[in-house]
């Protein structure tokens, strides 16, 4: 069965700081995807990086994973990294029920 | 006309006449010639036959295509002496009779087109191709006086067509299985009948003995008589020769013709020699079936009642097909060692029964992720520690052999660790621990559970929360905790209750709420709360069954991540588990409990 595309993720570059929006869900079928992407920012000039996931809707735990290996990553690079949280309850509920609202560098204010 | 004239014709006039029917005898036999001249040098077969389909004329090409010396020894041949010297067939197979051949059909008034036939001679079994078109020789009234038909041979332009369309094929229905026996029957498929009558392929096994896999004739009833051969030949193979030769150097074998003297040769006894002689080998050719250096085995090519002898052009397709063979074969191959692999690992990280608890039911579901030769995901272990029994239940993020590693590294871990402590948020902080020091992210959640009596103590790490259903009541028990392996600086708590008679905790992955529905929708927790509220007063496996029922009714498509449940049932009025301590045990993990 083929499902229409979950993901949409586009990218805004200012002078030091690109943001990458995602909007969708997340999951092992779409981390991928959002994995190239960031990967394609991260290599990259900006320092910054802000990944902005208001708009996901959903996440598992591939999603996760994929963004505590983004946070190592990007501690290693010693490069500056912050999140925006997601706005749905579900996906809000993965991030605090793993503890990972408190671990990642989620923007004050935007915390789930 | 002369004749008229009777008495009056003169002596003189007999001789003219004579001398005039010379000249045309002469000039008829000049027109021949340059007819001969000019046909006669024409690469193509041409051949004139009267009405009744006698040989009139047949120019050099004709005369060695038909095998014949002269024109006059042609002419004394009985004109289906040569068809009968062939067994002769259409395109598609067909056996063409004398009727069917075009110059015959002009002659019973039939309008003919062209027919490609295919011709294989009884005696050398040489297979040729040619293409066969005719035209009628009308007299002055315009009736047909013969017929004349040019015999075109298409032997390499249709070797060269069947194989452009053959290795495509063969490429296509090999890589359309990944199974293994079934991509060793498409192997000896293809072969027949395009290449020969027969096909075998035998492999090799660990021991470099040989095992015949596959046998394929045009006419499945054959194939068994090929399967009695199966008793008579050895497994293990002689490098010096036949087959064992083939696979050992990787050079094929071509036996052009198969005679008596060989079967005789090769009978091992009286009934060996009479099957050998039921299957009619007339031609047979050996390919090997090689990756680089390495042996896989070797196809077997028999050509019989099509009488054809198989040449260096066989050799070459077929030499062509066991290489797109022998690549298919490994990855089917290699892709069922995987999914062997992967069940037998997914089964390893799996209790393989569920221990009897005194008091208590236990029941679980797993329903792995659709990809068989994925591994890893979920798991879910009971096991007794310390006088007390454990359940835990957890999702390893990432698949393959690498999760399957590291669900190992987690069960051991919880089982070993709780020889010394049984507090399932120490258990998780050990966890923890062990998961940092690899040298590769990695992470899992986990949900802890221990029972000593009815006492249920928990920890939960980045897990979904365990469930407590009774009747007319489903309620979450204990707290988030973060995810195992991924933060630093972080604690687990442990979380106490008890379970009442009836009463079931019910541990699950969220391959269960993250189940996909058509469209968009999740199974979810609502669902899942649903699904086993309606069985509150069930025994444990029924609860499980429905739950695993509900979640595949609802599933749309495939199964994308594993999904694991387990349901610890008190017994209505049962006796807690005090009865199964181990007493030892127990002293044990006390002194170290209280010694750490």
């Amino acid at each position: 069965m083929v499902r229409p595309a979950k993901l949409e993720v586009s990218e805004q570059v200012q002078p030091g700081r690109a943001t990458v929006s995602v909007e969708g869900e997340l999951d092992l079928s779409t981390v991928p995807v959002l994995e190239e992407r960031v990967n394609a920012q991260m290599g990259s000039g900006e320092s910054a990086l802000t990944l902005d996931l208001s708009g996901v809707s959903f996440m598992d735990s591939s999603a996760l994973r994929f963004l505590i290996a983004l946070n190592e990553r990007a501690q290693d690079e010693e490069r500056a990294i912050s999140l925006i949280a997601p706005q749905h309850e579900s996906a809000r509920l993965v991030l605090r029920m793993t503890g990972a609202d408190k671990a990642l560098p989620f923007e004050r204010g935007a915390a789930p | 006309m002369a004749s008229n004239r009777g008495e009056l014709v003169g002596r003189a006039e007999i001789a003219e006449r004579e001398r005039l029917l010379e000249e045309l005898r002469e000039s008829l036999r000049g027109s021949e010639r340059r007819f001969d001249a000019v046909v006669g040098s024409i690469g193509d077969a041409v051949t004139i036959r009267d009405r009744e389909h006698r040989f009139v004329y047949a120019n050099a090409a004709a005369l060695a295509h038909l095998g014949i010396d002269s024109l006059e020894q042609l002419r004394e041949t009985a004109p289906d002496a040569i068809m009968s010297d062939y067994l002769v067939a259409s395109e598609d197979g067909r056996e063409i009779a004398m009727s069917d051949i075009p110059s015959v059909r002009i002659l019973r008034g039939e309008a003919a087109e062209p027919l490609l036939i295919r011709t294989v001679h009884r005696v050398t079994g040489e297979q040729r191709w040619n293409l066969l078109k005719a035209a009628p020789l009308l007299d002055e009234r315009g009736e047909v006086e013969a017929t004349i038909m040019i015999i075109e041979e298409v032997t390499e332009r249709k070797r060269a067509e069947l194989r452009s369309a053959f290795l495509p094929e063969a490429g296509a229905a090999l890589a359309g299985s990944l199974d293994y026996e079934q991509t060793l029957r498409n192997v000896a498929q293809l072969a027949v009948p395009g290449i020969a009558d027969w096909c075998a392929v035998d492999l090799l096994d660990e021991d470099g003995d040989r095992r015949t896999v596959a046998v394929a004739h045009a006419d499945p009833e054959r194939v068994s008589l090929a399967e009695q051969l199966q008793a008579y030949t050895p497994d293990r193979l002689d490098p010096e020769r036949g087959l064992g030769r083939v696979v050992h150097t990787g050079e094929a074998a071509l036996y052009r013709e198969i005679t008596e003297e060989m079967l005789v040769q090769a009978a091992r006894d009286e009934r060996h020699l009479e099957l050998l002689r039921a299957l009619g080998f007339r031609s047979m050719l050996m390919v090997a079936m090689r990756i680089g250096e390495r042996a896989l085995g070797a196809m077997t090519l028999v050509s019989a009642e099509s009488a054809r002898v198989l040449d260096e052009h066989d050799v070459e397709l077929a030499e062509q097909v066991a290489t797109r063979a022998a690549v298919a074969i490994e990855n089917s191959r290699l892709y069922s060692e995987r999914s062997r692999i992967a069940r037998t690992l997914q089964q390893s990280l799996l209790p393989e029964q569920l221990p009897a608890i005194p008091g208590y039911e236990l029941a679980s579901v797993y329903l792995p992720a659709a990809q068989a030769s994925m591994v890893g995901g979920d798991f879910y272990d009971v096991w007794a520690a310390g006088g007390a029994w454990m359940i835990a239940i957890g999702d390893i993020t990432g698949k393959g052999i690498e999760a399957a590693a590291l669900t190992a590294l987690v069960r051991h871990t919880l089982r070993a660790g709780s020889e010394f402590d049984t507090r399932p948020a120490r258990l998780l902080s050990l966890l923890d621990t062990m998961l940092k020091k690899r040298p590769t992210l990695s992470v899992c959640t986990a949900l802890c559970v221990r029972l000593e009596d009815d006492v249920v103590t928990l920890s939960v790490g980045g897990h979904p929360l365990p469930l407590r259903v009774t009747p007319g009541r489903v309620e979450a028990l204990g707290e988030h905790g973060p995810l195992l392996g991924a933060f630093p600086e972080v604690r687990w708590q442990d979380f106490s209750t008890r379970l009442e008679p009836g009463a079931t905790l019910i541990a699950y992955t969220d391959g269960i709420t993250d189940a996909q529905g058509e469209g968009r929708g999740r199974f979810g927790l609502r669902r899942l709360c649903e699904t086993v509220q309606a069985l509150a007063d069930q025994p444990a496996a029924q609860m499980m069954r429905a739950l695993a029922d509900g979640v595949e009714r609802f599933q749309a498509g495939t199964r994308s991540d594993d999904t694991a449940a387990i349901a610890l049932r008190r017994l209505p009025g049962g006796a807690p588990c005090e009865a199964e301590r181990e007493p030892r045990a127990k002293l044990r993990a006390d002194a170290i409990t209280t010694a750490a």
